[in-house]
């Protein structure tokens, strides 16, 4: 078991780092598992119909402008890269230079269009790979904090969300620091990976000397989702329906309670609007699960593997009754879905918005496959969100199967209402007012 | 283009240089817009001396001879343009960016005289306009001299790198591994220009499927692997007299290069690449930990370049300068950090904030560094 794990984990660190750690052959490796990847989320299917429903979706845009940042209730597209970085500004100044960049790029990159012409002696200022237009293709670039650009650095320490903290090992974790944490974590969706790739690419290039990639994670969802927007429940790597009682995204009054940070709530100020992001990269050991018994499988999740139904219920979205069942006889105590969400009133304030991808990254020496669960939520409140569910995941029977090796606690900037704002603006004007009445 | 058809280029440019320098009568004033036709014949060109305006020309080049022809514009021994294989029969059209002054041209046989070509003032161009080739002359000319001292250095470095070996003095040639390196690290976009040598001097385990014990990794990071992890000169001695034929080769190679503008130029955008893509993570020199001489000669390399290019830019793009300025400060500075009295810290002892500090800089000098050949209007 340990020695599974140690390989599972090298496996996936080879492929999860940035380019500059990896050798030339695990980006080979990388290359191919990426490839995959890419062939699963925007299967080409060979027929007229698709390709029209395709040109649609090229088209397909988010708001960028409004409270919140789109991708976060947004539907899941089909790609997903979550990308986090060192802040190399040093100065506040310099960090509201990264901001208002970053607004500038994400409102270019999320609307599309031209690609401005220059010299062709000169490198060009975008990368093209998606022609001389850019399309939105339902392209959301949503920008959140570590809780590492708090310290001493900008002088926001006073200013830092009340519950973000760097995250900590659980039991069952085996975290890797090259794959863990960040001042900054961007999470770029779209509806096929190559529109991703544009927009982090172009985020670099506009930022030389202000971010440094720390890490980087690519999930997929399947290519349907692209056209369901979220209607269907989607299965994790491990066969098993994942996001069935998620909360409704669409359900402006639960996301206020349970997402976004309200004004007046127990944090600073700035925060209103914002949500903490929990990202946690959790490999799954495929082929052991593939050995094990299909009862197993479910009394381990609380479903049933095919209709997604709980245990002794017939449909998916049917409700456990786990009042009837105290002692764990249709759903074991330790199942899954039983610890995530116990549905009494005491754990009611725990819950989440779950916004996960797969993750697929080659395979490890042993030549076992490294996959899993590209773990994604939001929450008004870290501690009593993901910090509590994941709390009472510890020891879950499911452990032997999953392994998290990497990931980070994030806060989502607040959205940018109107064009004359940036990300993260309310953040600096606080921070400035810290320093004129210190001085004062 | 093979080594070899560099040696016959500048051969080519020596013989010109040596040319006559007798002014023929009939000028032609051509306009800088319709292209200037030069009609090269078994004697010689016709017509034999032109006149454009500076700034942009097109020449269209006839070849009527009875063989394939190479049509030059020559500043002195310097190719400044060139049009290559122009067969018996067929017009090629070349443009050239040319400052005021006088040239000559090639036309044809070697033995044939030379055409004179005057490129006049004119007002658009007393403006810093697009650099010439006659602009780059001087660098160029410099940047030779640089090259070809840092290549004699790193025969010399090589041959006392080597005799320790052979003397089984292992102490002595651990020390000599960086500073010897140094010289190739400093010139590596022109020593690239002969990839079998840089392959067979430079080039990383990683580079072969069996790694380190593939038999085909050779060169100074074979050399660094037996002496600092093995620490076995005996090992070394065959690889060490590979290195040092190959080390002569290249200075051999090098004497003979016409450096072209935008390989000099690139070079500096090169060198930093160099660094950002390999140097930061310390995964060059992994066996001896010497990744920071490397570092900063890479640096010094493309800083080299820069300054030579600097008063072109000054003139024309002062924040540009500015900021690449201030850039090469930063990492010099943090560099400067790990001196010791006659070389550098071994990369371990690089504090992360500094690393870190590194790349800011650094990816800023690659992305500034690459438009300097299209700043310069070089392809």
């Amino acid at each position: 078991m340990t020695k599974r794990d140690d390989d599972g984990r090298d496996g996936a660190r080879l492929g999860a780092r940035p380019c500059m750690h990896a050798s030339r052959r695990s980006l080979l490796k990388l290359g191919a598992a990426t490839g995959v990847a890419s062939l699963g989320a925007v299967a080409p299917i060979a027929s007229r119909a698709a390709e029209t429903d395709d040109t649609k979706t090229a088209h397909q845009s988010q708001p960028f402008f409004g409270v919140h940042q789109s991708g976060i209730v947004t539907p899941e597209p089909a790609a997903a890269s979550m990308v986090a970085f060192d802040v190399l500004a040093t100065n506040r100044g310099d960090l509201e230079r990264l901001l208002r960049t970053l607004t500038d790029r994400i409102s270019f990159l999320m609307v599309g269009g031209t690609v401005p012409a220059r010299d062709p002696l000169l490198p060009a200022a975008d990368s093209g790979l998606l022609g001389p237009v850019v399309v939105p293709d339902n392209l959301t670039v949503t920008v959140a904090l570590g809780a590492s650009i708090f310290d001493g650095r900008f002088g926001l320490e006073s200013l830092r969300p009340k519950s973000l903290i760097r995250m900590t090992q659980f039991p069952n974790d085996a975290l890797d620091d090259s794959i863990c944490h960040g001042d900054m974590l961007i999470q770029f969706c779209a509806n096929r990976e190559e529109t991703v790739i544009h927009a982090l690419r172009d985020i670099i290039k506009n930022t030389p000397d202000l971010l440094s990639v720390r890490w980087k994670i690519d999930g997929f969802l399947p290519a349907d989702t692209v056209r369901e927007l979220g209607k269907e429940t989607v299965r994790n790597l491990l066969g098993f329906k994942d996001g069935t009682a998620n909360l409704t995204a669409s359900d402006d009054e639960l996301m206020n309670r349970y997402v976004w940070v309200q004004p007046g709530a127990d944090e600073p100020p700035w925060t209103a609007g914002g949500s903490y992001q929990a990202v946690r990269i959790i490999l799954n050991l495929v082929e052991r699960w593939d050995r094990t018994p299909l009862n197993e499988q479910q009394q381990i999740f609380g479903r049933y593997k095919m209709s997604g139904a709980p245990l002794g219920e017939k449909h998916e979205h049917d409700i456990p009754d786990y009042a009837d069942d105290p002692k764990g006889l249709r759903i074991p105590l330790t199942a899954h879905i039983r610890r995530a969400n116990p549905r009494t009133p005491e754990t009611q304030n725990s819950l989440i918005l779950r916004r996960p991808f797969n993750f697929s990254l080659g395979a490890n020496s042993n030549g076992q496959l490294v996959m899993g669960l590209l773990f994604v939520c939001f929450q008004s409140n870290l501690a009593a969100g993901f910090l509590a569910v994941q709390s009472r995941l510890n020891g879950e029977d499911l452990e032997e199967y999953i392994k998290p090796i990497g990931g980070g606690y994030f806060f989502a900037l607040p959205g940018v209402p109107k064009p004359d704002r940036f990300l993260g603006d309310t953040l600096l004007a606080a921070a400035a007012e810290d320093y004129s009445a210190s001085r004062r | 283009m093979p080594p070899d058809a560099r040696r016959n280029r500048s051969l080519i440019a020596l013989t010109a240089g040596a040319g006559l320098l007798g002014l023929l009568p009939t000028a032609a004033l051509c306009a800088d817009a319709a292209p200037v036709n030069v009609t090269v014949t078994d004697k010689g060109c016709d017509p034999n001396s032109l006149t454009v305006a500076a700034g942009k020309s097109t020449f269209a080049i006839k070849n009527s001879s009875q063989r394939a022809l190479e049509w030059e514009i020559l500043d002195g021994v310097m190719v400044v343009e060139e049009r290559e294989n122009i067969l018996p029969g067929f017009t090629q059209e070349l443009s050239a960016t040319l400052s005021a002054g006088q040239y000559q041209m090639t036309c044809g046989l070697l033995n044939n005289p030379k055409g004179q070509l005057v490129v006049q003032a004119s007002a658009a161009s007393a403006a810093p306009g697009p650099v010439s080739a006659v602009d780059l002359a001087g660098p160029l000319a410099e940047y030779k001299l640089y090259v070809v001292r840092e290549v004699d250095a790193l025969v010399a470095g090589t041959q006392a790198f080597v005799a320790a070996i052979k003397a089984n003095d292992l102490a002595k040639a651990q020390a000599l591994y960086a500073p010897t390196r140094i010289h190739y690290e400093r010139i590596e976009p022109v020593a690239e220009l002969f990839s079998d040598l840089d392959k067979a001097i430079d080039s990383r385990a990683d580079d072969y499927e069996k790694r380190e014990s593939d038999p085909g990794f050779i060169g100074f990071h074979k050399i660094e692997k037996l002496l600092f992890i093995d620490k076995n000169t005996a090992a070394a001695q065959g690889a060490a007299d590979r290195l040092m034929h190959d080390v002569n080769e290249l200075h051999s190679r090098i004497q003979n290069l016409t450096i072209p503008a935008g390989k000099m130029v690139g070079g500096a955008a090169d060198l930093i690449e160099e660094v950002a893509a390999t140097k930061i993570t310390g995964e060059e020199d992994r066996y001896s930990h010497t990744d920071l001489w490397d570092f900063q000669a890479n640096v010094d390399g493309a800083q080299k370049i820069y300054t030579l290019l600097r008063p072109l830019e000054a003139k024309r793009n002062p924040d540009f300068v500015k900021r690449v300025d201030g850039n090469f400060q930063e990492v010099d500075a943090i560099l400067a950090k790990y001196k010791t009295g006659d070389g550098y810290q071994t990369y371990d002892k690089v504090t992360e904030s500094d690393r870190r500090a590194m790349k800011g800089p650094i990816t800023t000098l690659a992305e500034d560094l690459s438009t300097l050949r299209g700043q310069l209007g070089l392809e």
